[in-house]
């Protein structure tokens, strides 16, 4: 091992001063490098204390009931958190529903079907478009997606839906442009660079005599990818899409512009709601009792605690995959 | 030459160049492969013998830029021609790599994956099917307990018989091999070399090989490639024995390469 | 061979792979609209004034520059701080404590920390800076964004540390050097482009950050270089001048998202162009 023949006492035999100096500012070092890294454990701690001490007065005051009452009432300072909780995950359910398919579409695209001096281009505009803000994605949806969908998308689906049992209630009206539905739509936009750019390098990760071995039995290029890119990469591209869910869960500025902001759950996909991010980003700083702010940071918990358990599995997935890449390699 | 008496011709390769982008890796290369016979392709490396073989199922197609010319006739029929259905040629043509490719899925599934690609067979046919492919392949007895376990599971050397016997159970009518055991030990080599034979009785054989003494072994016929070219060509025994060039001869003595 | 069988597997091959265009064709569709509306939008209020005016009342001309300033300030805050930080960190993870368990631990909570949900963050700073302080502050915007600087720091320093081959070290070591010698002169300079990469990335990360810093920073309609006091910052502006009802608002909160789309995407170019020519793919 490397640590052993590198380790500092390797040298101490050599006694000069100069030598022991040396030695002391290279211990000093590697504290101070120490400490850099134990920092981020303290942010983590700082985190978990923060939240559980700021909801502390909401948590007494409700105690797990908070997690499945609907009530959201400043006034008297009765609070639950089920409708933020719920439209978090719907929001983010329906937003996975189609950023999933369409993001492993273009990363097979991409690396299947696109002509190879447009790989790169279209690749690395993928990789651009992941990193822009998500307040971007937000403005975009309130001025253009949301009085789009009011004008000519709503009206027509109400419509169309009317009389059958099911989808006349969870397309029912009136269409205010804004709720679940559009906001779950913008999520899933911002989301599909994200998810195509991991599957590409994922799906990259396979070595090319699998495939060769595939072709060779005379699959097609469906086969290929469904019997053995796919089989090959699965754990990498849940961890992808995980990874994506925990961005998604916590997403604030591309929902909290198209939401509406309503702490109800309404059957109706076209109904405003709220999420956890969106609840926190436009009550926080109007929150005042003694109550308010607190359950408001309670919120912020669950959030952290249900985007810490989503993105552990994404972290435990990719780092199996890494492992066996590492091994085969 | 005089090979007639040794059997038909299974596939003809008349004046076949090919090209990685500008770079010619092979140069109007001709010769026949026999029917139920083995070929060796030896020749220092990068003398296109792996490239010739990728030629006689198209696989290079996959990938861009590379392309292929000349006439390479199966059975009579030009597998170069732009009609040729690759997926139907490749049904045809087995291969197997230097590396074992286990697919990510069970031993089973290895197996019965390319067998249904082209015939939907009732649950009972289709493990008569594994079984004999495994049988044939010198491999049922080690793995007949866990057919279900991932292919990953086997050693290395099982893991190459598990291909082989993937590549034999759709009956193709010719089997690529390259460098089958070159990445394998001694005892592992000497069941594939054992199989080789064994296969040939019904199957159209094509090695790659940098062991020059498993090429003696195996086949029947050898090519000597030397920067692209085919410098010799023949039955094994003469170019081992008494081979007409001077190259062959430097070569097969270990004088370069 | 069943003829029938073939057919439908070229069948399902072509719906397949035509499903995968019209998914790429869909999800570029959407980008290609959201980049043209903020070109469209936001050019015409690309002038002088934006960068030279403050942010005016309902109604009356103005620009955005006591915005640009306080994220500048922030950021710059930030970035200093966190970006050393960072690095020691990645250094450690990536020399001393390789192998360590101390070190998969945070490895392992710093991926975490690099998903996290932003408004998080934002309140975890409220409650450890805001609360203590008594009011909203720069200061506590700038530990938002620095707590967001670390984490995407840390992991491309160890990523590029873990680059440089072992018998470099090696071969330092063996010329009787201390360890934190060579890490300095030679691993850091073997790793310099990754990670200047990596700082890069991390301030096209926080320039768009505005969840955070709409309970930290807050807001001031004025100008300000007070890191005590509340200040602007282009996010949040754009934020609140995109929900109001006053047009020339929305006009200023189009052309703010254009600069910081433009800041951000020329940041993530250059990091890329930075990044070691053996990198890519």
């Amino acid at each position: 091992m490397v640590d052993a023949a590198l380790s500092p006492h390797a040298t101490l035999a050599l006694n000069s001063a100069r030598l022991r100096r040396a030695l002391r500012a290279d211990q000093i070092f590697q504290r101070l490098t120490f400490c850099c890294a134990l920092l981020v454990l303290v942010i983590f701690a700082g985190i978990i204390w923060a939240l559980v001490d700021g909801a502390l007065p909401a948590i007494r005051a409700f105690g797990f009931a908070f997690l499945w009452t609907e009530v959201w009432n400043p006034v008297t300072e009765r609070f639950g958190g089920l409708a933020p909780i719920a439209g978090t995950l719907i929001t983010s359910f329906l937003a996975m529903l189609v950023a999933i398919p369409v993001g492993i579409g273009i990363a097979i695209f991409l690396t299947e079907i696109c002509p190879r001096p447009l790989r790169r281009p279209i690749g690395i505009a993928i990789e651009l478009l992941a990193g822009i803000p998500s307040i971007i994605y937000g403005i975009w949806g309130l001025f253009v997606l949301a009085p789009m969908l009011q004008q000519s998308v709503m009206p027509p689906v109400i419509d169309a839906f009317a009389g059958i049992p099911v989808l006349s209630s969870l397309f029912a009206g009136p269409p205010y442009g804004i709720g679940i539905f559009t906001a779950a739509l913008i999520l899933s936009i911002m989301t599909i660079p994200f998810i195509s750019a991991i599957t590409r390098d994922v799906f990259e990760t396979v070595p090319p005599v699998l495939k060769e071995a595939a072709y060779g039995l005379g699959a097609t290029t469906w086969e290929v990818l469904w019997n053995v890119v796919l089989p090959y990469t699965r754990g990498g591209v849940v961890g992808g899409i995980m990874l994506a869910l925990g961005r998604a869960l916590g997403e604030t500025m591309a929902v909290t512009f198209v939401i509406g902001n309503a702490h109800r759950i309404s059957a109706s996909l076209f109904a405003p709601g709220t999420t956890i991010s969106a609840a926190i980003a436009n009550e926080f700083t109007e929150a005042i009792g003694e109550l308010y702010l607190p359950a408001l940071v309670e919120l912020g918990l669950v959030l952290f605690f249900v985007t810490f358990c989503v993105l552990a599995l994404a972290q435990y997935m990719l780092y199996r995959l890494e492992q066996r890449a590492g091994g085969r390699s | 030459m005089t090979m007639a008496e040794n059997g038909a011709v299974k596939v003809a390769i008349n004046d076949l160049s090919f090209f990685y982008g500008e770079m010619q890796a092979l140069k109007k290369i001709t010769l026949s492969l026999r029917r139920n016979k083995v070929t060796a392709f030896i020749g220092p490396s990068g003398c296109g013998k792996s490239t010739l073989l990728r030629v006689l199922n198209r696989i290079y197609e996959i990938y861009p830029n590379q392309r292929a010319t000349g006439e390479v006739l199966m059975d009579g029929e030009n597998i170069l021609s732009p009609r040729q259905d690759l997926n139907l040629l490749r049904a045809k043509v087995g291969m197997v790599f230097q590396k074992p490719t286990p697919f990510p899925m069970s031993i089973f599934d290895n197996i019965a994956f390319g067998l249904q690609l082209y015939d939907r067979l009732p649950r009972s046919e289709l493990e008569g099917r594994v079984e004999t492919a495994l049988k044939r392949a010198a491999l049922w007895d080690e793995v007949k307990d866990k057919l279900h376990q991932s292919g990953n599971s086997l050693s290395g050397g099982q893991q190459q018989r598990l291909c082989i016997a993937r590549s034999v159970a759709t009956k193709p009518e010719l089997i690529l091999l390259d460098e089958p055991c070159s990445a394998l030990d001694p005892i592992s080599t000497a069941k594939i070399e054992e199989l080789i034979a064994e296969l040939s009785q019904d199957y159209t054989i094509t090695i790659v090989t940098h062991n020059m003494q498993q090429a003696s072994r195996v086949s029947d016929f050898t090519a000597f490639m030397f920067l692209g070219e085919l410098i010799e060509f023949g039955e094994t025994e003469k170019i081992f024995t008494t081979p007409t060039k001077k190259r062959t001869e430097d070569y097969i003595t270990g004088r370069f390469g | 061979m069943n003829q029938g069988r073939y057919l439908r597997r070229r069948i399902r091959n072509l719906v397949f792979l035509s499903l995968s265009v019209l998914a790429t064709g869909f999800g570029l569709a959407w980008l290609v609209a959201v980049l043209g509306t903020l070109l469209y939008e936001g050019f015409s209020g690309l002038n002088f004034q934006l960068f030279a005016e403050m942010t005016p009342p309902p109604g009356e001309d103005g620009g955005l520059l006591n915005a640009i300033v306080g994220s500048l300030m922030m950021n710059l805050i930030a970035v200093a701080v966190g970006t050393p930080i960072g690095i020691l960190a990645g250094t450690y993870l990536a020399e001393y404590g390789r192998y360590s368990r101390v070190a998969f631990v945070i490895r392992f909570v710093n991926d975490i920390l690099l998903s996290a949900p932003s408004i998080v963050l934002g309140l975890f700073i409220y409650v450890a800076v805001v609360l203590p302080m008594g009011h909203f502050s720069a200061w506590a915007g700038a530990a938002v964004l620095g707590t967001i600087v670390i984490p995407v720091v840390v992991r491309t320093t160890e990523n590029m540390l873990l680059l440089i081959p072992n018998t470099l070290r090696e071969a330092g070591v063996a010329l009787g050097a201390p360890r934190w010698h060579v890490i300095r002169h030679i691993t850091w300079r073997a790793a310099q482009a990754g990670i200047v990469t990596g700082a890069l990335l991390a301030i096209a990360r926080i320039s768009g950050e505005t969840a955070p810093l709409l309970f930290t920073a807050l807001n001031n309609q004025f100008w300000s270089l007070d890191p005590n006091a509340p200040i602007a910052s282009l996010p949040v502006v754009i934020f609140q001048f995109a929900i109001s009802p006053y047009e020339d608002w929305q006009r200023l909160a189009w052309s703010g998202a254009l600069l910081i789309t433009l800041a951000v995407l020329a940041l993530s170019i250059t990091a890329r162009l930075l990044e070691s020519p053996q990198e890519r793919k």
